[in-house]
């Protein structure tokens, strides 16, 4: 700011290009950094999509690929969710497909024939270059300091939080999103900065596109509009407000009705109501702002009292009377767990049964952003010293956030920009002022006690605040300048390591390929799961329907293309409820329910061998409780129990345990690894029953190498018309006794 | 092309050997060779119907059901042995496998010798029950033959059976008496589907054992009805396995005997009775086939171009709510040799199910027209509104006749984005459409009237 007193306008525009310059290749090299540190798991492993969801949307965007977008728009899926389908290219948000088919078009126009896997792979990071530019872009209209936005960017960048969703290979919604989330809110921060229409359209037509790449799109339909209510109600009215703000939501509301998977959500569901209202009260305010330039100022007292009765009483009326009649939906449920933790492990078990939907650990933040969550607070302070339009923006992105955050993990994501940027701010102030060599050391300490210094002081500061009403001192020494800056710097270092260390051990496994250590240190990879489904893939009829929880369902969708009964998109939860129930009873009770879902093979994920802790017995607890919310008659939770209330598998485990189906699977043959007597799962640290589960109504079809995976073929009926036991034990050489003494009355054969 | 090489090749078989359906292998299991000689017509006859017969003892170590994993014969006669055990050739669940791989048997028992172990628990396992008293045998004193069993009345002198119901096909009827003597009764099992009686003792008949009951029967096995004579088991696979209760049945010695029934004098018709029961056990008659089976979009372009001899697109993988879709599928029944068309007997219809984890439609197929070898049978109807993977699915299970069950599995997705009727066509959306354009219009005549007015109200403006 301060130029030297002679310098030519030539030099100041040469410093400006040479800092514009530097910026530039700092965002680059910022994106670089980014990019090449979520590259850790195709280095170590290879180019492969990881998880669950990642497989469906690799699924997804092949099919773009191959059939167009017009028949990916009308995709009736028929390969999951047997018999009922899905329909697909309803019931998902397309963003992420049709960028990646963008841009593997653009590719192939280019002549640059790229695999769709890789590109599909490469997506996350690529968008993570992108969205530290865009929170460079945030942080600049936030900060006067130019600094705050590259480091906001290189925050951005490589921070845990939003890596653990975008390594190369986390093929998801979130691989754009967050890019859009931010590039969204920074085109709001302008529409409202500018008040125009131009940069209010943009808005809605980035969120447009963020409502096609994610549901998290509600957050931003609600954060907007309380950004617009929380200034009206603070006196900040403005006709800028007014323009940007019915700008976006005209044109957004439109833009996220084209989304067939939202469809008429925005103004049906309670979810969106917010924005619907604002839009209505930011109109009121309009029209009174325009009333009362007309009115004397008395007139106008009784009339705004009469009208704000009037309306809210209509208006809340009117919702309720909606809300009632159901024209408008009652609020999800997902909604309500929101708001209480424990509410979705009552009422809804297939919500709380994904792990990303718990609560937050508290180590979890500290986890994720390292350093920034004390920063945080700190830049969410500073931009209380100046609260300005967006600085608002800030404080109010940062409590509810924050607040989400702490209600589920996934929304740790939602964060992370802000802590970013906050934690940018109040660095780049530290940075700012330690870093100025040439500090006003004469200036201040002559008016230390002075009356002048007061008056500077309470220019410059807000004096509601006692501390700042004696004017401050700094400490100008280069000692402590060092020591702050160094001490900084330091935190920077350490930043960087705490970020690299945790992408390249909690992040960056594909979780589809398990790695572990031999003794001699060298890594062994488990490679079960795709063993499994190239078995499947190639030892079954194409249309041999799997059945296993859902949890699998994508991958064995995408890896071994086979139809499923259920997957990660728990659209039916009734068909994940049959599931379990099959999972849980008896094989007698379950059979009947295969044979009528025409299931081939059941696949059930057993660690016991290995000591793999997320297998399907470990879940098992919520299969049966999926199932007992539907039918609370045949399937108990509580009999799972022993008396003592354990969760046991050994030979004290109850009858109903050890009769379910998931148990015999997971168990089946099991005893044959050991010496008699001394089977042991070693997930569970228990000794198994000597005798090992008997099986009829199915058969052992794969067992994978460390026995993670097990399949079974489901019998067809027998070929006699006997029941499988029988059939089973007849087959085993036990013969049927003649009923030597009739009991009863003789049983007459009518026809 | 498949569908006219198994033609080919049943045609084929029918010219070399049995007329069959599915194959002319027949082992006869004849525990010595002098029994052979009595049971000499009853294999003359098969083969002169084409069948390669093998007579082995239950003994002989080269017996084997099976070779290389595949049965060795199509068909097995089981004759009475004296041995209590038949051998480790002939288990029950050698017998049972024999069957799975489609293979027929018919078990003839005797009430003079043991029913063997391995065929009682075989028995047990099918659901049919034998007495526990090895010489219980069936007697009936209204309806025996006074020339032989004077005293004894345990042979018994019936008609040919009726069908089993009314809309049952027979293929058991014949003109004359049988004679069956000193049968073991049989019972068969309530649950099963898949047995059924086909020559039933008459009602005033009843099963004793001469050597326990001989002055009083007061628990007896069964009676009447209940008891059967000869009874059939049709496995899923369609493999058969008939129990003749009297091995006698098949003996030259009764096979045109002279006979009194109730003072008249009758000649026994247990030949022609015999070729029934062969004929029907080893597939030569109940044997359905099922053909070609199509089904196609019935509408729009695709009804205009479908003829009888060409239809545009079959069988297509994916149909949409709401269509119309035809179905025909040929059946053909196996008679004497080749096939020809089915008619199901009266009262009786094959159904079509298109069912998605229940039927949404479960419809009577009508026989639309008959080729050389099959009836055509076909419907219309209308996918239901629900998307979803139905099948269409024929299940035919009929005593004595072979299963049919044929599933084909179909997509039925949902209306693109493009098959709604747009808006202009819907009349209760022309207010809104009308809406529209009021308002496009209205606020092109305000601006053009704000255009119009402005310089004016600049000016009064200026002056405010």
């Amino acid at each position: 700011m301060a130029a030297p007193e002679e310098g030519q306008f030539l030099k100041q525009a040469n410093s400006q290009s040479t800092r514009g310059l530097l910026r530039v290749i700092i965002l680059c090299l910022i994106a670089g950094a980014a990019i090449s540190s979520r590259l850790f798991s195709v280095i170590r492993f290879e180019s492969i999509i990881h998880e669950f969801d990642p497989w469906f949307n690799f699924r997804a965007t092949k099919y773009l690929v191959q059939n167009g977008f017009y028949s990916f728009w009308d995709w009736f899926d028929d390969r999951t969710w047997h018999p009922l389908g899905r329909v697909t290219g309803g019931t998902l948000y397309p963003g992420l497909m049709v960028t990646s088919g963008a841009i593997y078009h653009f590719l192939r126009f280019l002549s640059l024939p790229v695999d769709i896997r890789n590109i599909c792979v490469l997506l996350a990071p690529g968008f993570s270059g992108l969205t530290a530019f865009a929170t460079y872009l945030l942080t600049n209209e936030m900060a006067s300091s130019p600094s705050a936005g590259l480091l906001a960017a290189a925050f951005m960048g490589i921070t845990p939080g939003y890596i653990s969703r975008s390594v190369a290979g986390s093929y998801d919604n979130e691989a754009i999103a967050i890019f859009l989330l931010v590039f969204t809110f920074y085109l709001w921060i302008k529409a409202v900065k500018l008040g125009s229409i131009f940069w209010g359209a943009l808005t809605a037509l980035f969120y447009g596109y963020m409502v096609s790449a994610w549901g998290g799109y509600v957050f931003i339909t609600n954060l907007l509009p309380l950004h617009a209510f929380v200034l009206i109600c603070m006196g900040r009215y403005s006709p800028r407000l007014y323009v940007s703000y019915t700008s976006w939501f005209a044109l957004g509301t439109l833009a996220s009705m084209q989304i067939p998977f939202v469809g008429f959500l925005p103004i049906r569901s309670s979810e969106h109501m917010s924005a619907l209202g604002v839009f209505g009260l930011i109109q009121l305010v309009g029209g009174v702002d325009f009333i009362r330039a007309q009115l004397p100022s008395k007139q106008f007292q009784t009339l705004l009292r009469t009208l704000i009765l009037v309306i809210f009483v209509v208006a809340f009326g009117g919702l309720v009377l909606l809300t009632v009649s159901g024209v408008i939906a009652p609020w999800s449920g997902r909604f309500y767990s929101l708001w209480d933790t424990g509410y979705a492990k009552i009422h809804i078990p297939i919500i709380a049964s994904v792990s990303e939907h718990q609560p937050t650990a508290w180590p979890a933040f500290f986890f994720d952003l390292s350093m920034m969550i004390w920063l945080f607070p700190a830049g969410v302070y500073m931009c209380f010293r100046t609260l300005s339009d967006e600085q608002v923006f800030v404080v109010i992105y940062a409590v509810l956030a924050s607040y989400f955050a702490g209600v589920m993990v996934r929304l740790m994501l939602t964060l992370t920009p802000i802590v970013c940027v906050a934690s940018a701010i109040a660095f780049s102030q530290i940075l700012d002022t330690y870093l100025n060599l040439k500090s006003p050391k004469v200036d201040v300490k002559e008016n230390a006690s002075s009356e002048p210094a007061k008056v500077v002081a309470a220019a410059v500061l807000p004096d509601g605040l006692r501390s700042t009403r004696n004017p401050l001192v700094g400490i100008y020494s280069y000692a402590s300048k060092l020591t702050v800056v160094g001490s900084a710097s330091i935190y920077l270092m350490l930043f960087v390591l705490h970020c690299t260390w945790v992408t390249s051990n909690a992040y960056s496994s594909p979780s589809v390929v398990l790695a572990s250590r031999l003794p001699d240190g060298s890594q062994h990879i488990i490679d079960d799961y795709r063993e499994a489904y190239y078995w499947l893939r190639q030892n079954t009829a194409d249309n041999a329907k799997i059945m296993s929880w859902w949890d699998y369902g994508y991958q064995i969708g995408g890896m071994a293309d086979r139809p499923t009964l259920v997957d990660n998109n728990t659209w039916n939860n009734t068909h994940i409820a049959t599931v379990g129930k099959a999972m849980s009873s008896r094989e007698e009770v379950s059979y009947p329910i295969m044979r009528q879902h025409e299931v081939d093979y059941v696949l059930v994920v057993f660690g016991g061998l290995l000591g793999y802790s997320g297998d399907d017995i470990n879940k098992f607890l919520w299969m049966v409780r999926i199932a007992e919310g539907i039918w609370p008659d045949e399937v108990k939770e509580r009999s799972f129990f022993t008396p003592r209330g354990e969760y046991r598998i050994d030979d004290e485990a109850t009858p109903t345990m050890r009769n379910s189906l998931m148990y015999k699977m997971s168990y089946y043959n099991y005893n044959s690894l050991f010496p008699a007597g001394q089977a042991q799962d070693r997930v569970r640290n228990s000794r198994l029953p000597a005798e090992g589960p008997q099986l009829s109504t199915i058969e052992e079809a794969f067992t994978s190498e460390n026995w993670i995976i097990r399949i079974y073929k489901v019998k067809d009926l027998d070929n006699f018309g006997r029941d499988h036991q029988s059939a089973v034990s007849f087959d085993k050489g036990h013969k049927k006794k003649r009923a030597t003494k009739r009991k009863g009355p003789r049983v007459l054969r009518v026809e | 092309m498949r569908w006219s090489f198994s033609l080919l090749f049943t045609a084929l078989l029918g010219a070399v050997s049995a007329k069959s359906f599915t194959g002319g292998r027949l082992l006869v299991v004849l525990e010595n060779a002098a029994e052979q000689e009595k049971y000499s017509v009853f294999l003359g006859d098969l083969t002169g119907r084409g069948f390669h017969v093998t007579v082995e003892s239950p003994k002989s170590s080269s017996l084997s059901l099976f070779k290389h994993g595949e049965r060795a014969y199509d068909h097995v006669v089981l004759l009475p042995a004296k041995s209590k055990g038949l051998g480790p050739a002939l288990t029950a669940n050698n017998i049972l496998d024999f069957m799975k791989k489609e293979g027929n048997v018919l078990l003839a028992l005797s009430s003079e010798q043991a029913t063997p172990t391995a065929l009682q628990s075989l028995l047990l396992e099918l659901d049919i029950h034998i007495p526990s008293d090895k010489s219980a045998l069936v007697v009936d004193h209204f309806n025996y033959d006074s020339t032989s069993a004077e005293e004894k009345h345990d042979v018994l002198l019936l008609p040919f059976p009726k069908a089993l119901k009314s809309d049952v096909k027979n293929y058991f009827s014949g003109e004359g008496v049988i004679a069956v003597p000193r049968a073991v009764g049989q019972t068969l099992g309530n649950q099963s589907p898949l047995i059924a009686p086909i020559l039933r003792a008459p009602s005033t008949a009843y099963s004793y054992s001469p050597k326990d009951e001989a002055d009083i029967v007061e628990d007896p096995f069964a009676v009447g009805g209940q008891l059967n004579l000869v009874s059939a088991v049709q496995a899923l696979n369609s493999a058969r396995l008939t129990v003749v209760g009297s091995s006698e049945i098949l003996q030259t010695a009764w096979f045109s005997e002279k006979a009194t029934l109730n003072g008249k004098a009758v000649t026994t018709a247990n030949r022609a009775f015999a070729e029934k029961l062969t004929s029907w056990t080893f597939k030569e008659a109940g044997v359905l086939k099922v053909g070609k089976l199509v089904h196609y979009l019935d509408e729009g372009a695709s009804k205009a171009s479908n003829t009888s001899s060409a239809i545009p697109e079959n069988n297509p993988g994916i149909y949409r709510v709401k269509n119309d879709v035809a179905f025909t599928v040929e059946i053909s029944e196996y008679s004497n040799s080749h096939l020809i068309p089915f008619v199901p007997p009266k009262g009786d219809s094959v159904q079509l199910e298109f069912s998605m984890l229940s039927p949404f439609h479960r419809i009577n197929l009508t026989p639309l027209s008959q080729t050389a070898n099959a009836t055509v049978f076909g419907t219309t109807f209308k996918t239901p509104d629900q998307h979803g993977i139905f099948n269409f699915h024929i299940k035919y299970n009929r005593p004595f006749l072979t299963n049919i069950e044929e599933k084909k599995q179909v997509t039925v997705r949902h209306f693109a984005h493009d098959e709604w009727p747009r808006s202009w066509q819907i009349s209760g959306a022309w207010v809104w459409i009308g809406g529209i354009w009021v308002t496009v219009a209205g606020w092109l005549a305000f601006v053009a009237l704000w255009l119009y007015s402005s310089p004016a109200e600049k000016t009064a403006k200026k002056t405010q």
